[in-house]
């Protein structure tokens, strides 16, 4: 169901899917905008892995990228997050067509089947 | 963060049940082509009309009441059959670990955009 029409949610699903991910995209966007060296600054972890995690959600459209100066800075795209709002919208949608379907499909087998709600004198057919 | 969605039929949670684990019955509602193994363990295989598929592991079951599927993505369904007066209350939950980070993010993200 991420699949076919919701292509790019895979990827921002992926990119959430780690906490230590998801900690850096609340704090690029409780900064505004961050840099690499200045998010290292304030976490447990290298300037290194901070770049290549902040470069990893710039590649699934969480984050946009601008050259400044030397580095590169960081702010959050809400865009992708409203696709996978959406998308879970759409799993609700697909649950209400489902189980209007099973509703249908029960209904339908009840001539086939013995059902134990028929009325007791058999009147229904 | 999850979805959630209720609906009352008038059959016996038995007869619900079949719906839920026979993959012919399954066909009628749930997936255009479905291979499910029923049983603590089973593998399913679910394709729909537009090409989506998905894979899942049965989790949880107990017969007439509750089925349990974890999606091969990290998500799950949990599906709740409980009878009532008027026949059987069928009860989905579909969640997703990222469901509710998402929601958060996005919140954020609106919050600091409006803030720059």
């Amino acid at each position: 169901m991420r699949d076919g029409a919701h292509g790019g949610i895979d990827r921002v699903f992926a990119a959430l899917g780690d906490a230590g991910r998801r900690s850096l995209v609340e704090a690029v966007a409780t900064r505004g905008t961050a840099t690499a060296t200045e998010l290292a600054a304030e976490l447990p972890v290298t300037r290194q892995a901070v770049a290549k995690q902040l470069s990893a959600l710039a590649d699934a459209g969480l984050l946009r990228a601008t050259r400044s100066g030397r580095e590169t800075r960081y702010q959050v795209t809400p865009a992708p997050l409203e696709d996978a709002v959406e998308w879970m919208v759409s799993v609700g949608s697909a649950w209400d067509q489902r189980l209007a379907a099973l509703r249908r499909s029960l209904a339908g087998s009840q001539g086939k089947r013995r059902s134990i709600r028929q009325p007791p004198d058999g009147s229904s057919s | 963060m999850e979805i959630e969605r209720e609906i009352v039929v008038p059959e016996e949670p038995d007869e619900v049940w079949e719906s839920l684990t026979d993959p012919q019955r399954l066909e009628e509602w749930f997936a255009s082509e479905v291979e499910l193994d029923a049983r603590p363990g089973g593998e399913g295989l679910f394709r729909w009309g537009d090409g989506d598929e998905r894979r899942a592991v049965v989790r949880e079951l107990e017969e007439s009441e509750r089925l349990v599927l974890d999606w091969d993505d990290g998500g799950s369904v949990a599906i709740e059959l409980e009878p009532v007066v008027d026949g059987t209350r069928v009860h989905v939950v579909e969640s997703a670990p990222e469901f509710a980070p998402a929601f958060e993010l996005r919140a954020l993200a609106w919050t600091a955009l409006a803030a720059a």
